[in-house]
């Protein structure tokens, strides 16, 4: 197979050879590095026409996401497909290569005194590839939105080769069906991206971030509060709960810590700021701009990483992260439980969650068994408030002893009619996305 | 709605009036007659009869009676859309959601509503307003059109340059499948939820997916302050560099309208007079919103680039009713063009609007070629134009040469990288026009998607797509051939 790829790309970017020495699998022997969409294309072609499985992927830092083989015939890297194919400043658009960092993405954007608000972790690995695929977003989504709020347009090769575009260049657009959409999050289960134009953002003028810390018995107040700033004029652009453990990691306490994050004009982040301060005076830590940046560049390296970049420090406990969808009101509850049930069950968790969005993701660290039960524990907290807790982050072998996404949805039939319509012959990611997809 | 006198000879609208009663089926051409169109008046189609569901499962019923009759079917909510996505081909049955307007339910602490698809879109603002909440996506027509037909459309209106289209707004729909199953996507609003978009999906897809009967929308709280502006340029191409330069200073205007010369003495006739300075070439109206402190600056900043670009005057509102009638100056634009033209057709190109002073030269070139004058007044921040072409269908050939006008905007818009809707919708009038933008092989790429939700395409069958050929004549069941439900 691999001479066969030989003549559709250059040797030098056909590589066979062993699987990383890695539990989270999604790997192959076979090995394709595309620089071009036509490259891209020609893979598909090729491995539709042969029956081959294909695994698209980034800098592999979602390796641990989802999927129950340990290899396909071909993994397609993206990784360098990168660069800025176009910046329209006055638009404020960007087209942009899948395999480019997000950093590197805000990099380039800085000197312009714009950027795309994806606060993901990993930001100098993750690429917007990926990021895409995963739908993978942070706190920040509470202002800024996430991944379908900002992509305008596509570029996607279909499994059998032929490239697609979707939605267009302009940041309001109802032209046809808003196909953007299915791909955002779908995995890498119906198209291999090939070009992301997204809608950017001025930098904020000013930022400052507060961390607040609730006593430990004192819930209560932390739902008051939450309740109070939400019902007020300000406008955070990050409003995220830590637990104990994380907040001891980073923020100076090790009790519930509230992060709440500004990003305006001068002016009105120092209003906001006097807000906070006046209703709940104790122990404010406070950081403002590049101090403030810097957290948030911390806070991005928490989550486990399948590219290797592990947390820090090291540990040899087996890690998972779990993703939380609730109702902004069930985050904060849902969070108390999944420190309580790691508690009983013996497993180390470090967790966050964002009172205004719904998101919560948990690390957790500790025995396979352990690990497992309380990922169907989570799951249970989180369906009993019609919300739902899927697996993010796994090693291939619990992955194999659990349902990472959590069952299917009642509308499953029609995911599965799209999959078959789209790659009838299975050949991107399979098995890698809900109800086996 | 009609009184039962007889037995009715079509076997369909028997088989409807079984399943909600028969006050809730118009079938006798009288009645029909207002549902031939919707707000784009060009074409016209007599539909079969019209069903007004009152609840989910009506809906449901009547779908399934319908497809297993094989009869094509549309549905409708007030009928304000402007590319004729719901009107008839001929022989649709019309389901009408106007009936299904409740508000279901309401939850200000996690920020959603529930509603049913004849909802009216402002009268969600106005349930809410009086805590401090609103609901964002606000279309010209906020105050007739319902949400049901916003998520159909995924519609958008001035203020969706900072908080989106109503894609952005839309948490959790429970629909109707072409096959009458009842399918909930994203339950009570969970973000996120694993599995496709498929809320991404249904949401514009101009009716031909789904029948949406009930939507969970994203409420928003109320910004502590705003602060609106009026700038008025000598000329058009200072005004549009204007345009990009506010884009790109850093600030993300809540709203940036402009209108040119022509559409300022529409509107100046029509009922909302402002009073704008005479001569000028065009004027932008510019919000800016958020919290107190940050507001002053931001337009200051605002004024100082619109100098930079030779501003003759800007403006402030000095008061909640000046800022009022400043936006109903503008938002009642479209029908102020009847003031100064007896008929206008309204187009709805989108373009980078970076290139918003070359393409509005390029359609005054049109205009003079067409000798059809042309009004522009639109959502200048998102590149989102609405070329008004004002032409008197009593004068022989002048209709045509108004499409054609139309058209080539639609066509100078595409070249520049623009997209040929920005919230209006293909509907009947710009399925063509999906070739401007699309080649043949991504046009399949969504139809594939349509065969997979409505595979008999008995769901507003005729719409959306480029017609292969002329063989795209709406199917229609013989009455005989109907069975039970």
């Amino acid at each position: 197979m691999a001479a066969t790829l030989d003549t559709l790309l250059p040797p030098e970017r056909v590589q066979s050879g062993p699987v990383p020495d890695d539990p989270f699998g999604n790997h192959a022997f076979t090995r394709v590095y595309p620089e071009s969409e036509e490259e891209i294309a020609a893979v598909l072609r090729y491995a539709h026409e042969k029956g081959l499985s294909v695994i698209p992927s980034g800098n592999g830092t979602k390796r641990g996401y989802g999927g129950l083989e340990e290899t396909a015939d071909i993994l397609l890297s993206l990784a360098r497909m990168t660069g800025i194919t176009e910046h329209s400043a006055g638009d404020l658009t960007m087209a942009v290569r899948p395999g480019t960092t997000i950093e590197a993405i805000n990099e380039a954007l800085k000197p312009y005194g714009q950027m795309l608000p994806l606060d993901v972790p990993w930001p100098e690995e993750a690429t917007i590839g990926g990021v895409i695929a995963a739908n993978d977003s942070g706190p920040k989504r509470l202002k800024y939105g996430s991944a379908r709020d900002m992509v305008i347009g596509l570029r996607v090769v279909y499994p059998d080769g032929k490239v697609i575009r979707t939605g267009g260049n302009v940041v309001k657009n109802v032209a046809g069906y808003d196909m953007n959409k299915l791909f955002i999050g779908s995995m890498g289960t119906l198209g291999v991206i090939s070009e992301v134009r997204v809608k950017l953002r001025p930098l904020p003028p000013f930022q400052s971030l507060l961390l607040i810390p609730f006593d430990e018995a004192d819930h209560d107040a932390l739902s008051a509060f939450v309740i109070d700033l939400q019902n007020s004029h300000l406008e955070p652009s990050a409003l995220e709960l830590l637990s104990p453990r994380l907040a001891r990691r980073l923020a100076s306490g090790s009790t519930w810590t509230l992060a709440v994050a500004f990003e305006d004009r001068e002016k009105a982040v120092i209003a906001q700021e006097a807000w906070v301060k006046e209703k709940r005076a104790t122990d404010i830590i406070a950081f403002r701009q590049d101090a403030a940046a810097q957290w948030w560049r911390e806070f991005s390296r928490i989550a486990p990483n399948a590219a290797g970049r592990g947390p820090d420090p090291p540990t040899h406990a087996t890690e998972i992260a779990i993703k939380i969808g609730s109702k902004n009101a069930d985050v904060i509850p849902l969070l108390l439980t999944g420190d309580a049930l790691a508690e009983a069950l013996g497993v180390t968790m470090h967790g966050h969650g964002g009172v205004g969005h719904g998101i919560s993701r948990l690390y957790a660290q500790g025995a396979d068994a352990a690990l497992l039960q309380y990922v169907e524990e989570v799951r249970r907290a989180a369906e009993d408030k019609e919300g739902y807790a899927i697996v993010t982050h796994m090693p291939l072998s619990l992955r194999r002893r659990c349902d990472v996404w959590g069952g299917k949805p009642t509308h499953f039939p029609l995911l599965r009619a799209i999959k078959q319509s789209i790659d009838p012959k299975r050949v991107l990611n399979p098995r890698r996305f809900v109800g086996g997809l | 709605m009609f009184k039962k006198t007889s037995a009715v000879a079509d076997a369909v609208v028997r088989g409807l009036q079984d399943i909600v009663g028969p006050d809730k089926v118009l079938y006798q051409s009288a009645d029909l007659l207002a549902y031939e169109c919707d707000a784009y008046t060009l074409h016209k189609g007599m539909p079969r009869a019209v069903v007004f569901p009152g609840s989910t499962e009506d809906v449901a019923a009547i779908v399934k009676f319908l497809n297993r009759n094989r009869v094509p079917f549309i549905a409708r909510g007030a009928g304000t859309g402007l590319s004729g996505g719901a009107i008839p081909l001929g022989g649709e049955v019309i389901i009408s959601l106007v009936q299904m307007k409740k508000l279901l339910h309401l939850d200000l602490t996690n920020r959603y509503a529930v509603v049913q698809p004849g909802y009216i879109n402002l009268q969600l603002t106005n349930a809410i307003a009086d805590r401090g909440y609103y609901y964002a996506p606000d279309p010209s027509s906020q105050g007739n059109c319902t949400i049901g037909g916003n998520v159909a459309e995924n519609a958008g209106g001035a203020h969706c340059l900072k908080y989106g289209v109503t894609t952005n707004h839309v948490l959790g729909l429970e629909v109707v499948l072409p096959n009458g199953e009842i399918v909930e996507i994203g339950g009570a609003g969970m973000p996120d939820a694993p599995g496709y978009d498929l809320i991404g999906l249904l949401t514009g897809s101009e009716g031909t997916l789904a029948i949406v009967t009930k939507i969970v929308v994203r409420i928003l709280k109320v910004p502590q302050d705003k602060r609106t502006a009026l700038a008025y340029f000598d000329s058009i191409e200072d005004a549009s560099r204007a345009v990009s330069a506010i884009i790109s200073c850093g600030i993300v205007p809540a709203a940036l309208e402009m209108m040119d010369r022509i559409a300022i003495e529409g509107v100046e006739k029509a009922a909302f007079p402002v009073g704008h300075p005479k001569g000028i070439a065009a004027l932008l109206l510019i919000e800016v919103d958020g919290i107190a402190e940050g507001i002053e600056d931001q337009i200051r900043d605002i004024a100082e680039v619109c100098r930079k670009c030779n501003v003759r005057e800007v403006k402030i509102a000095q008061t909640e009713a000046e800022r009022a009638l400043w936006w109903a100056n503008r938002k009642t634009g479209f029908a102020a063009m009847g003031t100064i033209s007896p008929d206008y057709l309204v187009q709805d190109d989108v373009i980078p609007r970076s290139r918003l002073p070359e393409v509005l030269a390029r359609i005054q070139q049109i205009s003079e070629a067409s000798g059809l004058r042309i009004a522009n007044i639109f959502h200048a921040g998102d590149g989102n134009l609405h070329p008004l072409v004002l032409f008197d269908s009593r004068k022989p050939g002048e209709s045509e040469r108004a499409v054609q006008a139309s058209m080539a905007c639609l066509k100078a818009c595409a070249d520049a990288g623009g997209s040929i809707t920005g919230e209006h919708g293909v509907g009947l009038e710009k399925k063509e026009a999906m070739r401007l933008i699309f080649t043949d092989e991504e046009i399949e790429a969504q139809m594939a998607v349509r065969r997979v939700f409505n595979p008999n395409d008995l769901l507003n069958p005729g719409k959306l797509f480029p017609t292969p050929g002329r063989c795209a004549e709406t199917k229609q069941a013989e009455p005989e051939a109907v069975t039970g439900h």
